[in-house]
């Protein structure tokens, strides 16, 4: 073969690798053809042909950099934005699928759109933790903080939620805040509100009303038990062994991995793995001598 | 997470074509659209950037008739194969009934169908279910660029590579002319459909 036509048969490869946007694998091969120009005797003294593949090569370097830039998301149509509700709401309950077809738009970068929703949520009283804190999130991810801050505040003085709900929802975007780095006084829920115990709280996490785990060793080895979870911060839950249930208690021991565990979350049910990170004697109480387990949720 | 209705006796599954960036998982949606208007039911909606490249999924419903008596209609996803998508990804797969993993033949993607295919093995066990299990097809995809002369992997190395253990029923395609194409599917919708039954045990 002719080195002309080497040549063109290396460029031909290149051109159709940047067609399909392969432009990682372009890029290599003109850094191929330009290596072999160069060493190339007759070729290399050719001024107009090494500049030309050296300007192919700047150019597929700049779309190579293109590839690794944050794409901004586009404004869906409406039509598009109902279809993402119903292709990613999968629950039969119509107040979970409405929230779940609420969460993927704002998963989807359609914040306005998931905005409404949530609100409308919150109105009819569906999930209204969950609703509210979506609802932070999407102003968070819209606007400058204040929003969120100013919309909290209105909650505080109004009645969509309850004591109890406002105090996780002060915790959750307190914490957002803190992470942000702002720095910021949000109005008090209650005089004894302490939102100290949950500073950890975690974005993702949902809010997980009980679990089913299976049981890996012990008499009962093999059989799964169920847990109402008394309380969650971020991905740790708790739960009460009851102190007739000694032989289950001892089978809980600390650092203990716990690969199956089922947890049902008002708007989902999803399998994962834990671990005992704590377990406590409640000391007094009307649970005095039942055992607090404490279950950081690994993978789900 | 096939939909099934008793009472209307509707069935409603979901395929998702999976693989690496740029390997041609919307042209097989593009060609299917085109070739089997009449099983389609609606329009092929595309979310993606300005370069083409699947943002968020593609999506295309279809219909494919009565079987054992019960209506069945099939949705076809695309996930975005761009590495750094992985959480859209996740979220498109999730309720998969079955996969079509299109793999791309040119030589120089070699890894990249392999790490896209662990990718696929990962996020099917977060949601707990198994590669080895999930009715699953491969497609080695852009054979075409042989007669361009361009290096690709032969379809026995690739059948050895990735289809060594888990294998499935594999084609050689074009997604751009078409070749393929069809098969590929209709044997992801065997597989898909065979599972179903097993699963729902739905019969006349
Ligand atoms: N020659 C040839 N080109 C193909 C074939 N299939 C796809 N292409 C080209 O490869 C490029 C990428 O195809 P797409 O279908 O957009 O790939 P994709 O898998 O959807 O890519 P992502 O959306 O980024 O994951 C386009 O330029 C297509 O024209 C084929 O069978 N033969
Ligand atoms: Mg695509």
């Amino acid at each position: 073969m002719s080195d002309q036509h080497h040549i063109r048969s290396l460029v031909k490869e290149a051109e159709i690798y940047r067609g399909q946007g392969l432009f990682v694998a372009s890029r290599e091969k003109y850094l191929h053809i330009l290596q072999f120009i160069e060493n190339n005797k007759r070729l290399c003294n050719d001024k107009k042909l090494v500049n030309t593949v050296k300007n192919k090569i700047v150019n597929l370097e700049n779309d190579v950099a293109g590839l690794h830039q944050e794409t901004a998301v586009p404004e869906l149509s409406q039509d598009v934005q109902g279809l993402i509700k119903k292709l990613f709401s999968f629950s039969e309950d119509q107040g979970a699928a409405a929230m779940e077809g609420a969460v993927a738009l704002a998963k989807f970068g359609q914040y306005e759109a998931a905005l409404a929703e949530f609100q409308r949520l919150l109105e009819e009283g569906t999930f209204p933790l969950m609703a509210a804190k979506n609802i932070l999130r999407c102003h968070l991810a819209l606007s400058s903080p204040n929003v969120a801050i100013d919309q909290f505040g209105q909650w505080v003085s109004g009645n969509l939620l309850s004591k109890e709900y406002l105090k996780h929802t002060r915790a959750f975007l307190a914490n957002v805040l803190e992470k942000r780095g702002i720095k910021t006084e949000l109005p008090e829920v209650a005089q004894t509100s302490s939102v100290a115990d949950q500073k950890d709280e975690q974005e993702d996490v949902l809010d997980i009303s009980s679990v089913r785990v299976q049981l890996e060793n012990g008499p009962d080895k093999g059989s799964v038990v169920e847990f109402d979870v008394s309380f969650q911060s971020g991905n740790i839950i708790s739960v009460i062994v009851s102190a007739r249930q000694k032989d289950l208690a001892d089978t809980f021991s600390l650092g203990i991995r716990l690969p199956d565990i089922q947890f049902y979350s008002p708007i989902a049910i999803f399998r994962g793995s834990g671990i005992v990170s704590g377990k406590t004697k409640i000391k007094s109480g009307p649970k005095r001598g039942d055992y607090m387990l404490d279950i950081k949720i690994e993978g789900a | 997470m096939a939909i099934f209705n008793a009472k209307n006796r509707v069935i409603e599954c979901k395929i998702v074509y999976y693989g690496p960036g740029r390997g041609g998982k919307t042209t097989n949606l593009e060609y299917i659209f085109k070739a089997f208007r009449k099983q389609t039911t609606g329009e092929m909606v595309s979310i993606d950037t300005k370069g083409d490249r699947t943002l968020f999924f593609d999506f295309l419903p279809m219909g494919i008739g009565k079987i054992r008596g019960c209506d069945v209609s099939i949705q076809l996803y695309t996930v975005p194969g761009q590495v750094k998508y992985g959480s859209t990804r996740k979220m498109v797969l999730k309720g998969v009934d079955g996969i079509v993993f299109v793999a791309d033949s040119l030589e120089v993607r070699r890894t990249d169908n392999l790490f896209s295919l662990k990718d696929l093995q990962q996020n099917l066990a977060e949601q707990n279910m198994s590669i080895f299990e999930v009715p699953l097809v491969l497609q080695y995809n852009k054979r075409d660029l042989a007669e361009e002369g361009i290096p690709l992997i032969p379809v026995e190395t690739m059948d050895g590579g990735l289809n060594k253990k888990l294998k499935v029923p594999s084609y050689p395609a074009s997604a751009l002319k078409g070749t393929g194409v069809g098969a590929t599917l209709k044997e992801c919708l065997k597989l898909t459909l065979r599972n179903l039954q097993q699963e729902l045990k739905w019969a006349r």
